[in-house]
């Protein structure tokens, strides 16, 4: 509140310089309408986002977040103040609205940055996994530690991970409708993260914990980058007006591919070594994976032209389409996906 | 996070966001009844959706309208699509009318910017001869948004003409200064020398030096110098002039577009055709305030000798004008 106090008072000041009195008054209802509104907080949220986003058009930014934040209340009862006479009963809307709305909302917050940013992108989770919690009638605290023992995330502590608020956690079927949306969202065919959401799936009556939650979201997130990067490759290696690539020398680019992952791994294997590690280790030797996978695609371009000349040379014959690259590619990164139980 | 927290503020500042969320706040508790029955989210998402797309500058007070960068190329912006028509139309029109128009846009605006515009165009001169359209509006661009910077170079430029020698210009808060005796000159040189000006190269350093140190918005280096090398002597209005129509300078303000394109409107002229149409059909529906009417009659009498279609087009800019300025302020 203080800043934006600061600001009001910086700008009543000058305006009523002759009248203590009236200025007494008029700021209190000032201060007071501003409160009810609960303008403080809104202007709040709105900067915090809006540093952590960095975004090049700040005022783009918020003119989009106030939009949203808009469209959100218009279409919701039960928020303050929109007394619009939209349609809605003034009772509690339908449980499968809300958690919609709740949806849409938490995945806008996952969308504002992006996972390499790794505050902001930590805070949007959080923020996301907050407003999916509140969400429905499925709260069952009493799941939640035993549930959730991905071999990623550290078992919890007695009172469930590190204070998630009111629920146990998220539900399952909205965290796994959560990851989904992310996956096609970030341009992946539903057929090719099928098998990445296997092996992060939690049933639809679990309460899904922060941790997992997270460990979900962010490697959806990676995922997507992950298979955009591995479409992106095939486009370098195969000319479109060919037709497809051939055979030999996709999958020598994806020898490479599954090289750059498995030092990676080493990398992995060494960290996990250490006794009650974190679960902050295991997502960033996740993250740190696709970095070398990165790194990997663009510095070692001889190393790559050297394998695809050796494949063209010899080696199985055929081509290879997109779509199958794409699905090879994926399976690389997925089986180094550990599955959460 | 520490290393973040070091440029919050430069990027808070650079966008001058608390600015406009504390003129947000002010309007919203100015006018609390009006805007608060749709919520406060749909409030603040309205003002800075107009921000985003120049509509807030429209009718507001003179300091709003000057307070940030974006909200002078704003203004400029208003001010050319509400008013290319006068310049599609050949008028040319005095000081005071072009305030006029001004302050339909903005009440509180002050004469003096619109006398030093005119100072620029007219180099000084008979201040109250007419100006074309064009002309004034890059020279009202010019003093507009880069106000502060035309203040200093002003006065360096005076310093110059009385015979201080460049460094002291440089160092103004230095007191013990080196000053060069005042040349001592007749009438008729002093005249002559505010008619030749200043050596070019001299002011051009000054002017690099300012830049320097110069806190607020300035032309580009670049153009200023490829300006101020065309000549041996250049004076202070002329170099303005130059400004104006320089099209870098203007292409980095990005508020108007070239002077070949400048009164190129083609939906306005279809509006315009629309609205002949509708005029033609029932002469009586657009009952416009009393000040645009004025301006009617003012423009009316300007130039008495003109074709039916133009001052047909004129009335029904002037309601053109008027439906753009009421819809925008929705």
């Amino acid at each position: 509140m203080a800043d934006k106090e600061k600001r009001r008072s910086g700008v009543a000041a000058p305006e009523m310089p002759e009248m203590p009195e009236g200025k007494a008054t008029k700021s209190d209802s000032d201060r007071e309408f501003l409160s009810q509104a609960g303008v403080g907080e809104l202007l709040r949220g709105a900067i915090l986002k809006m540093v952590e986003a960095r975004s090049d058009d700040p005022i783009g930014f918020l003119a989009d977040h106030f939009c949203h934040l808009a469209s959100m209340s218009d279409r919701g009862a039960g928020t303050a103040g929109c007394g619009d006479g939209d349609q809605l009963s003034n009772g509690p809307p339908s449980a499968g609205a809300r958690e919609q709305q709740h949806l849409n909302r938490a995945l806008w917050h996952l969308r504002l940055a992006h996972h390499s940013q790794r505050s902001a992108f930590s805070n949007n989770v959080r923020v996301a996994y907050d407003l999916l919690n509140l969400t429905g009638p499925g709260k069952h605290p009493g799941e939640t530690p035993e549930g959730q023992e991905g071999s990623c995330t550290e078992s919890p502590t007695g009172g469930g991970g590190g204070g998630e608020g009111e629920g146990g956690g998220v539900r399952g079927s909205l965290y796994t409708q959560t990851l989904q949306c992310l996956c096609s969202e970030g341009g992946v065919p539903a057929s090719t993260s099928a098998p990445l959401l296997r092996r992060l799936h939690c049933h639809d009556h679990e309460a899904v914990p922060y941790d997992v939650f997270r460990h979900g979201v962010l490697t959806c997130a990676v995922f997507s980058d992950y298979i955009r990067q591995a479409q992106r490759l095939y486009a370098e290696v195969c000319c479109p007006d060919e037709g497809p690539a051939s055979r030999a020398l996709c999958l020598a680019v994806l020898g490479t591919l599954k090289e750059a992952l498995e030092t990676s791994q080493g990398c992995d294997a060494t960290c996990c070594v250490n006794a009650n590690t974190k679960a902050n280790v295991c997502l960033e030797a996740n993250v740190k994976a696709i970095r070398y996978l990165k790194a990997s695609a663009k510095i070692s371009p001889h190393k790559l032209a050297a394998a695809m000349s050796g494949a063209q040379a010899r080696g199985p014959g055929g081509n290879m389409d997109a779509k199958e690259f794409e699905n090879a590619a994926a399976d690389l990164f997925i089986t180094r996906v550990k599955v959460v139980s | 996070m520490s290393r973040f927290l070091s440029s919050v503020d430069e990027y808070l500042g650079d966008s001058h966001v608390l600015f406009y969320l504390s003129d947000a706040v002010t309007q919203l508790l100015e006018h609390k009844e009006e805007y608060s029955q749709f919520g406060v989210s749909r409030y603040f998402a309205e003002y800075f959706s107009s921000v985003k797309n120049s509509n807030h500058v429209l009718f507001r007070e003179f300091n709003y309208i000057t307070a940030t960068p974006h909200n002078r190329s704003s203004f400029i912006r208003v001010f050319w699509r509400c008013y290319r028509q006068i310049g599609k139309s050949g008028e040319l029109l005095s000081v005071l009318e072009f305030r006029s128009l001004l302050q339909l846009l903005c009440p509180d605006f002050p004469v003096e910017m619109v006398q030093s515009t005119g100072r620029i165009v007219l180099m000084d001169d008979a201040v109250d001869c007419m100006m074309s359209f064009s002309d004034f509006i890059y020279a009202f661009q010019l003093q507009l948004y880069f106000r502060e910077f035309l203040d200093s170079v002003l006065t360096i430029y005076q310093d110059l003409l009385a015979g201080k020698s460049p460094n002291t210009v440089i160092v103004p808060t230095s007191t013990s200064v080196e000053q060069l005796p005042p040349v001592a000159t007749e009438e008729n040189d002093k005249e002559r020398q505010q008619r030749d000006g200043v050596e070019a190269s001299t002011l051009a350093e000054c002017v690099d030096a300012l830049c320097d140190r110069f806190k607020h918005s300035h032309p580009s280096r670049s153009s200023m110098t490829e300006i101020l090398a065309e000549k041996d002597k250049i004076c202070f209005y002329s170099f303005l002039m130059s400004l104006s129509k320089h099209g870098g300078v203007n292409q980095d303000i990005g508020a108007l577009p070239s002077m070949a394109e400048l009164l190129i409107d083609p939906e306005m002229d279809q509006e315009l055709d629309k609205l002949v149409a509708q005029i033609a059909v029932s002469p009586g529906s657009n009952s416009s305030g009393s000040a645009v009417i004025g301006l009617k009659e003012q423009q009316r009498k300007a130039s008495p000798r003109r074709n039916i279609h133009h001052r047909r087009k004129m009335e029904v800019e002037s309601d053109g004008s008027n439906e753009e300025t009421d819809s925008s302020e929705n």
